[in-house]
This record gives structure tokens, C-alpha cells and sequence, in this order.
């Protein structure tokens, strides 16, 4: 048994079904993310954590206590919402320790949690100002504050980045995590961006049409995708529909030009296959031991860090991305060159 | 999961008894005339009596005046502030706020005395009346049209209007007089509601209006008070349909007038 | 630009701050704006601004037409003057009170309460209805309602044989007319309750449940605080409305209830009071009065405005 265990919840409105068998295992101090499109259910499991949903079948057991019954003010779980839901009429000092106080702890421990918490997140002068007068990423800083001050035994955080700017995002996120990991505090955080999700989670529980796709770390869910959804997704993909040549031998056949696979070949309808090739698999030019394959450029968009490249292969377009380098000669449109991947660097998948 | 909520059942029921009860009242009485059975009577003498034709007819003409001379000060000035002189903005709303300030009968008092001696005397004609009424509606109909205003962001309309390359003409005609459609006519139905039933302005100075008609009717007649009531109430339900009809599907703002 | 001013003198008075977004150098129609916007001014000018000095001046004037602060004094030392305001400021905080709470409380039921969709826009559609149905036939209304053959008097005395006016016991009074006037105040109340009420962010109540906190924490530390501009500013409205009534109370209790509106109508229409002035002075009390509870109201409107964003 784990420190969180949400065993095969499910959630219906009437006729709908919002979250179908969800089952996951949360350990101590870990950081998981749920990620998803919107609509997916995301939300409405953590809302089922957080006591405002009762699941219609399955238990919540927290610290080997089940807690599914429970209403939100008797359990052990600190929330930040989406829209901080900061009380505008209390200053950030009285908003960081309101939770105390329903606690009725003394006026010396509120104030000194309230400064601990306002130095963790970095603003220890801004005590006595109100919600109003703060900017969105200050807010939400309070809001996680808030939810921390009463030590939770679970944090749970609700699209908390999505109505700030982009820059701050990023900037949140890092702190997020940098708190997260000082204080070990076990988290869900529910996202609908997949760089979010993939850059702080220690695991990611994937998402869609209120059921679990797949569970697993960034890295695995990324390079080792087990349905198409995830493949899709999570990051950007290529996918090319192939004439299989020889299965044993891993030997494809894309419009005329073939190639070779280390994965397992598997047959989709029609029996064609459907293979999986990233953007950053593949590269200009030749290289040794890969498969190349001869193409006409479609498109060239400069990133900064990337240039994504589209090809033209045949009848199918593919993205290709080359790291960004001083002496890189930009490809025109129109121009035909030759692009290589490694036999290792694509997988086959079952079709739809 | 919820208990069942039974205490705000309990206000709704006392609130909507509150509401009904005198109207209920009011229309049973108004059936009494004859005694011993329901009947129309009481509508029918009032009905018959040429007095109440007369008034009904003077407050009618009387609203109409105030709704034109209410829209043509309003409707220009609300569309200047909003494009132009955003500034003046809080100048008009003070004066929209005076008419709270300055209740009916203070505001008689002052007009009497002002406009019942020369140099200008307006209160031996109906001008005086009709300034009472105009200044009554102006909350209302400032509030409306602003609101109007607002919710199309005038603003923007008018100058891609105008970067398409349409002049004042068609911007006031195709542009803001549909958008503002709904907002006028809200404004409109309520001044009528008010002017209608309008009884200190007109009693105090004077004037044979509807409403201090039925005020005397009230003081020597039973029944037919109560029928007339029920037209009033009638009258003032209707406008405020209306204004909810024409509203329909946009931000349901409420008008909200005062005591009289 | 000293390099731009000089050329655009004579056609540039002041900086037009108040003109489209672009700094568009100022051309005539600048000057139609004001003309738009001259005819609302002057028409307030004439037909608010001059009545209101007419009577604040004249409240200074004496029988004998010499400058007199008598009539001001007045207010306060003739018993009769003072007892006029005392009834219309205690009407005026009974319905006042009364309405913002009996309001609140229905805003509450409809809007938070659990009650059904229908009867939230049921209620707001009545209550613009009631709101507005004040006056003469209101009066009549409660007549028909409560009075000697009123339709509430005879069902209490056909089911319990009791005559409620038997004793003498009449509507005709301070309360009698103090529930006729709650027949408006309270959907007023509710109109703008309503819309604060939804100002309530549901995430405040679930942040205050995650905390630890139950009804009573929220109510006394969140929602209450938040509201509680709005329910003085609406209820500081209440009061000046039923301090300016006039109709309703001239059709229901006539002159038995000396309130400041009436004496100043009866002044109107006959010199009752013997004193001109004096009416004057009794006409800015009113004003100076009503002036108070609209700067109350401003006050409250921007506070709440202030923490909901």
C-alpha cells in the first residue's frame, strides 16, 4: 500500500461518466501529474482527493486511512486552485495563516508559520498587502503559501499556471518544484501542458475521455508510449504509415524508399504499419549505419534553440527538428536533400 | 447530500405571499362591487367615467413627451462620453444621482418657487410637469443607455466603421441605433411605467394626471380604486415584460426604481 | 515637441486627453462633443441645479425677507418640525432595516440556497415588478388587503371570529404604513443582493472547506466581510428611499402622519407653516439628508469594488 492510494475511482454525472477505474499509487514525497486534454477528468479526480467530489464506486485511502467519505474540511489535503482564490478581503498574512486559525493555534504560532511560509515562497515584506495588489504569479505564490501553511499530507495543485503569462509560468514552475522537493511534500498536479507536466512530475498519469492512457516517468512515457494517444499526445510526433517488407527482419517500405526498425513489427488494418518516428530522430544529411531516406524540403520555421524542418517523403509530410548551431546552413524550400534516423530511433504500434 | 433546504423554501413562500397577497387582495375587492357575487362592475363604472379617459389620455401624451425629450438629452450625451469626453463622465453621473438627492416633492417645492414667478413661469403650463417626469426618468435612462453603450464597446464599432469608411450617417444608423435597440427600449418602457403611475409632481402642481386621478377616485369611491389598482399594476407588469422580452438573450439587467 | 507647437498654436487650446486613442492633433469636431453633450447640462443646470439653490437660499429668508438662520433653528427647536423628521428617520431605518434583512435573506434563498433554477429568475422578475409598484395604487393594494373589509381582515375573522379592528386597532399608522412601504423595499434589497451574491466565488468557499473551515468560519471571516459594503450601501438606499417617499404615504395614512414629505407637500400646496422659509429650510434638511446617505452609498460602492476584481 502506498502513501496515496486512489483505487479504481469512478466518477458519473447522471449518464456521464466523467472518470472511469481510476487506480494509481502515490508514494511519500512524490510529485505526480495528471495530464490531459480538457474534459479528460483530470480535475475531477483531484477534486475527488480534495473531498469536493464523492467518487461514485472506489475508495481514497490517505496514510492507510480512508478518507472517501470524508468532507473537505476534515481532511489532511491543501488545495490551490486555478484561480488562487486568494480572500480578497484578508491581507496575504492573514490569507497564509486563515487555516491556522480555524485551528485555533495561538497568535504567536500563526505568526510565526505565516513568516516561515512567506520566506519559503520568497516574499517575507509582503505580509500586509492585499490580494489586489498583487500581480498573478505573486498570487498564486500566496495561494500555494496558504495551502502549505497547515502542512498537508498532500498537496494538490489545480491547473495553478494556466491564467499567467508564459514567462512566469516558467518561472513558477521551477519554484513549485524547488518547493515541492524541500519540504517532500507528496503532490498531484493537474495540467493540460504536457512541457509542465514532463519538466517537474516525477511520474505522469496520462489522461483521455476520463480514463487512465498510461503511467510512468517523463522520460518512459515519452520514448516508450504505449497507446497512440500518448505517442500524440506527448511532444510532437511523426506518424507514417508503411508497407511491411519483411517483418522478421524489421524491413519497411515507405512510398518506394526502405528502411529498417530494431522495434517489433505489428500489423495495423489493411496490413499496413503504423511507425513512430520523433522530429528530433531525425537528421540532415547522411550518417552511418542509419536508414536515410531522399526528400524535398517543405517548409523551414527557425525556433531559436530548434529549426523544425518539414519534408516531404513521398505522399507524407514529416517533421523533422536540428538542434540550432552558428554554421548551420538553413535548407530552402524546394530543396532536395537526404534525411537519416537510426533502425533504434522509431517504433511500430498497432494501428488505431 | 445536501440537506433538503428547508428554511430557504421558507422565505421564498413568506417573500412570494408577501408579493401576492395584496394583489390578491386587490383584485378580489375590485370584484365586489355588487354584493353577494363576483363581477366585473366595479371596471365597468370606471370604465364609464369620462374623467378617467381624460387622465389616462393627459399621462399618456405626457409620458411621450417625456420619453422624447428624455431620449434626445440622454441618448447624445451618453454617446459623447463614451467616444469623446470620458472626463465629463463623472459630471454626468453626479447629475444622474441628483434626482435621489433631490426627492420629488423637494424638487416640486423648488420648481414652484422658481418657475412660478417671473421671469420664467413654466408651471402654469405643463412644462413644468413634464421638466419633474424628465428629471425623474433620467436615472434610468442614462443608466441604460450607458450600459448599452458599453456592452457593444461603442468605441471600437464606430472606428472600424469608420476605417471601413462610413460617415456619421451610416455609423448612427447601421452601427449604433440597432446595437443600442434594446437598451432605448428598456429605458423607454420603464419612463412609461413611471410616468404612468407618477402621482407627487403631478398633485402637487396641479395637473390631471392618472395618477392623482386615482387618488381621488380612492378618497370618494370603494371598488373602483381597487379596479383602477389592478390596471396600474397591470400597466407596470406589462412594461417591465416588455422590458424583459426586448432584453431577452442579452445581460438581464433589472431597472430598478424607487419609492414614490 | 516644441518643434510641433509652434505651427499648431493657435488651433491647440489644451492637450485633448479625452480624444481616440492616437494623439490625433485636435480638429473642430472636438467641438461638436461639447455641443452633444450642452443640452443634458443645461437642462440640469436649469431645472436641478437653480431649484436646489433656489431653496437652499431661501431657507435663509425671514417673513420680512431679511437674511436669518431662525428657520434652520427652527428645524431643531419647534417641536412639531423636529417630530416631522424623527417619524420619516425612524420609518426610514425601520424598513430600511427590515427590508435589507428579510431582502438578503430571500437574495440567499434563490441564489445559494438550494432552491430550484426557476425560482431564482421567478423571484427577480417580481421583484423589478414590485419594486416599481409604489405609490397611490399600492396603497390601495394594502388597503384592500388590511383594512376594515380588506380580504386578510375578513378571512381572519371568518375562520377565528375575531375583528382585528375592533379595538380600535387600525392600519392607519406608523407600522401599518411601514409594511406598505416594505412591499418595495425589500425586492429592491433582493435586485441587488442577487448579483453580489454570485459575486461569491465558489473557489473562496472550497479554499475555506480545504483549510479546515466549516459554514460559520466562512460566512463570519469571508463572505460576510465581502458583502458587507454592499448590504450598507443598499441598505443606506433603502433608507433615503423611504425618507423621500411621498405617494405612498399621502394615499395611505394622508396627513395623520406628520412626515417631512408631507409637511413640505401641504406647505406646497397651502403656506401651512405660515413661513415660507421655514418650508425651505425643511426642503434642504431633506436634501442635506439625502446627500449623506449618497455619499454613504458611493463610499460603499467603491469599497466593495475594491476586493472583487
Amino acid at each position: 500500500m502506498a502513501f496515496l492510494d486512489i483505487n479504481h475511482a469512478s466518477k458519473a454525472f447522471g449518464e456521464m461518466s466523467a472518470v472511469h477505474d481510476f487506480d494509481l499509487h502515490v508514494e511519500k514525497g512524490e510529485l505526480v501529474s495528471f495530464l490531459g486534454p480538457s474534459g479528460c477528468g483530470k480535475t475531477t479526480t483531484l477534486r475527488m482527493v480534495a473531498g469536493f467530489e464523492m467518487p461514485t464506486n472506489g475508495t481514497i485511502v490517505l496514510n492507510g486511512k480512508d478518507i472517501t467519505n470524508q468532507s473537505p474540511n476534515e481532511r489532511d489535503v491543501g488545495m490551490v486552485f486555478q484561480a488562487y482564490a486568494l480572500f480578497p478581503n484578508m491581507t496575504v498574512g492573514d490569507n497564509v495563516g486563515f487555516g491556522l486559525k480555524i485551528a485555533k493555534k495561538t497568535k504567536d504560532e500563526i505568526a510565526q508559520r505565516v513568516q516561515e511560509m512567506l520566506s519559503l515562497i520568497k516574499m517575507p515584506e509582503l505580509g500586509d498587502r492585499y490580494p489586489y495588489q498583487l500581480s498573478g504569479g505573486q498570487q498564486q505564490r500566496v495561494a500555494l503559501a496558504r495551502a502549505l501553511a497547515i502542512q498537508p499530507q498532500v498537496l494538490l495543485l489545480d491547473e495553478p499556471l494556466s491564467a499567467l503569462d508564459a514567462k512566469i509560468r516558467v518561472e513558477l514552475r521551477y519554484e513549485i518544484r524547488r518547493i515541492q522537493q524541500q519540504l517532500r511534500i507528496t503532490t498531484i498536479y493537474v495540467t493540460h501542458d504536457q512541457e509542465e507536466a514532463l519538466t517537474l512530475s516525477d511520474r505522469v498519469v496520462v489522461m483521455n475521455a476520463g480514463r487512465i492512457e498510461q503511467i510512468g516517468p517523463p522520460f518512459e512515457l515519452y520514448n516508450f508510449p504505449t497507446t497512440p494517444f500518448v505517442a500524440s499526445f506527448v511532444g510532437t510526433l511523426n506518424q507514417l504509415r508503411c508497407k511491411i517488407m519483411d517483418a522478421a527482419a524489421g524491413r519497411l517500405s515507405l512510398d518506394g524508399q526502405e528502411f529498417r526498425t530494431t522495434s517489433p513489427v505489428v500489423a495495423g488494418r489493411g496490413g499496413d504499419a503504423l511507425v513512430m518516428l520523433r522530429p528530433e530522430e531525425l537528421h540532415l544529411g547522411s550518417q552511418e549505419g542509419a536508414n536515410h531516406l531522399k526528400g524535398i524540403v517543405e517548409s523551414v520555421a527557425f525556433l531559436g534553440s530548434v529549426v523544425r524542418i518539414h519534408v516531404k517523403l513521398g505522399s507524407s509530410i514529416v517533421t523533422l527538428d536540428a538542434l540550432n548551431e552558428r554554421n548551420l546552413k538553413l535548407p530552402k524550400t524546394g530543396e532536395s536533400l537526404v534525411v537519416s534516423f537510426p533502425p533504434h530511433g522509431c517504433w511500430v504500434m498497432a494501428g488505431e | 447530500m445536501r440537506r433538503f433546504p428547508i428554511w430557504s423554501w421558507v422565505w421564498l413562500l413568506i417573500g412570494l405571499a408577501y408579493f401576492f397577497i395584496p394583489l390578491a387582495s386587490t383584485l378580489e375587492f375590485s370584484l365586489r362591487m355588487i354584493k353577494g357575487r363576483y363581477t366585473f362592475e366595479a371596471y365597468r363604472v370606471a370604465f364609464q367615467d369620462p374623467r378617467f379617459y381624460q387622465s389616462f389620455g393627459y399621462s399618456l401624451l405626457w409620458a411621450v413627451l417625456t420619453i422624447i425629450i428624455s431620449l434626445l438629452l440622454v441618448v447624445p450625451t451618453a454617446y459623447w462620453v463614451q467616444l469623446k469626453l470620458p472626463k465629463v463622465r463623472p459630471y454626468v453621473e453626479f447629475v444622474t444621482l441628483m434626482p435621489f438627492v433631490v426627492p420629488a416633492v423637494v424638487l416640486t417645492f423648488g420648481l414652484v418657487r422658481t418657475y412660478g414667478h417671473p421671469p420664467l413661469v413654466l408651471t402654469t403650463t405643463p412644462a413644468a410637469l413634464i421638466v419633474g417626469y424628465v428629471v425623474l426618468s433620467l436615472p434610468y435612462m442614462y443608466r441604460s443607455v450607458d450600459s448599452g453603450l458599453r456592452a457593444v464597446d461603442i468605441r471600437t464599432l464606430t472606428e472600424a466603421a469608420q476605417s471601413l469608411g462610413a460617415g456619421w450617417g451610416t455609423i448612427m444608423k447601421d452601427v449604433i441605433f440597432p446595437n443600442l435597440r434594446v437598451a432605448l427600449l428598456s429605458g423607454v418602457f420603464l419612463t412609461f411605467a413611471i410616468v404612468m403611475g407618477e402621482f407627487t409632481f403631478a398633485a402637487l402642481m396641479g395637473w390631471p394626471a392618472f395618477g392623482p386621478y386615482i387618488e381621488e377616485i380612492g378618497a370618494m369611491r370603494a371598488y373602483t380604486p381597487q379596479a383602477v389598482s389592478v390596471m396600474s399594476f397591470l400597466i407596470t407588469w406589462g412594461s417591465i415584460m416588455l422590458i424583459q422580452w426586448v432584453g431577452r438573450g442579452g445581460r438581464g439587467e433589472v431597472q430598478i426604481s424607487g419609492a414614490r | 515637441m516644441a518643434v510641433e507647437r509652434f505651427p499648431r498654436a493657435d488651433t491647440a487650446p489644451r492637450q485633448d486627453k479625452g480624444d481616440a486613442p492616437s494623439a490625433r492633433p485636435p480638429r473642430k469636431p472636438f467641438s461638436w462633443a461639447w455641443v452633444g453633450v450642452a443640452p443634458f447640462f443645461l437642462f440640469a443646470f436649469m431645472f436641478l441645479f437653480l431649484p436646489s439653490v433656489s431653496i437652499f437660499l431661501r431657507s435663509f429668508e425671514s417673513l420680512d425677507h431679511t437674511f436669518t438662520f431662525q428657520n434652520i433653528l427652527d428645524i431643531f427647536q419647534k417641536s412639531d418640525i423636529r417630530n416631522a423628521y424623527k417619524l420619516s428617520l425612524q420609518i426610514s431605518t425601520v424598513t430600511a432595516i427590515g427590508g435589507a434583512f428579510f431582502g438578503f435573506l430571500l437574495a440567499y434563498a434563490v441564489c445559494m440556497g438550494g432552491l430550484p433554477k426557476g425560482a431564482r429568475s421567478f423571484l427577480l422578475t417580481f421583484s423589478g415588478v414590485a419594486s416599481n409598484f409604489a405609490g397611490v395604487p399600492l396603497a390601495f393594494a394594502f388597503v384592500a388587503t388590511m383594512g376594515n373589509a380588506g380580504l386578510v381582515t375578513r378571512i381572519i375573522e371568518g375562520s377565528t371570529g375575531v375583528d382585528i379592528h375592533a379595538g380600535g386597532f387600525t392600519i392607519y399608522n406608523f407600522w401599518g404604513l411601514s409594511i406598505v412601504y416594505m412591499y418595495f423595499q425589500f425586492p429592491l434589497m433582493v435586485l441587488i443582493m442577487a448579483p453580489a451574491l454570485d459575486g461569491l466565488r465558489r473557489e473562496w468557499r472550497e479554499a475555506c472547506e480545504n483549510l479546515g473551515g466549516g459554514t460559520y468560519h466562512y460566512w463570519r471571516y469571508i463572505a460576510f466581510p465581502i458583502l458587507m459594503p454592499t448590504l450598507l450601501g443598499t441598505a443606506i438606499l433603502l433608507f433615503g428611499n423611504a425618507f423621500g417617499a411621498y405617494a405612498t404615504a399621502y394615499a395611505f395614512t394622508g396627513s395623520f402622519l406628520n412626515l417631512v414629505t408631507i409637511v413640505i407637500g401641504a406647505q406646497i400646496q397651502g403656506d401651512v407653516l405660515y413661513n415660507p422659509g421655514l418650508g425651505n429650510a425643511m426642503a434642504l434638511g431633506m436634501i442635506v439628508i439625502m446627500s449623506l446617505c449618497m455619499l454613504v452609498y458611493i463610499w460603499s460602492q467603491r469599497r466593495a469594488a475594491r476586493w472583487v476584481r
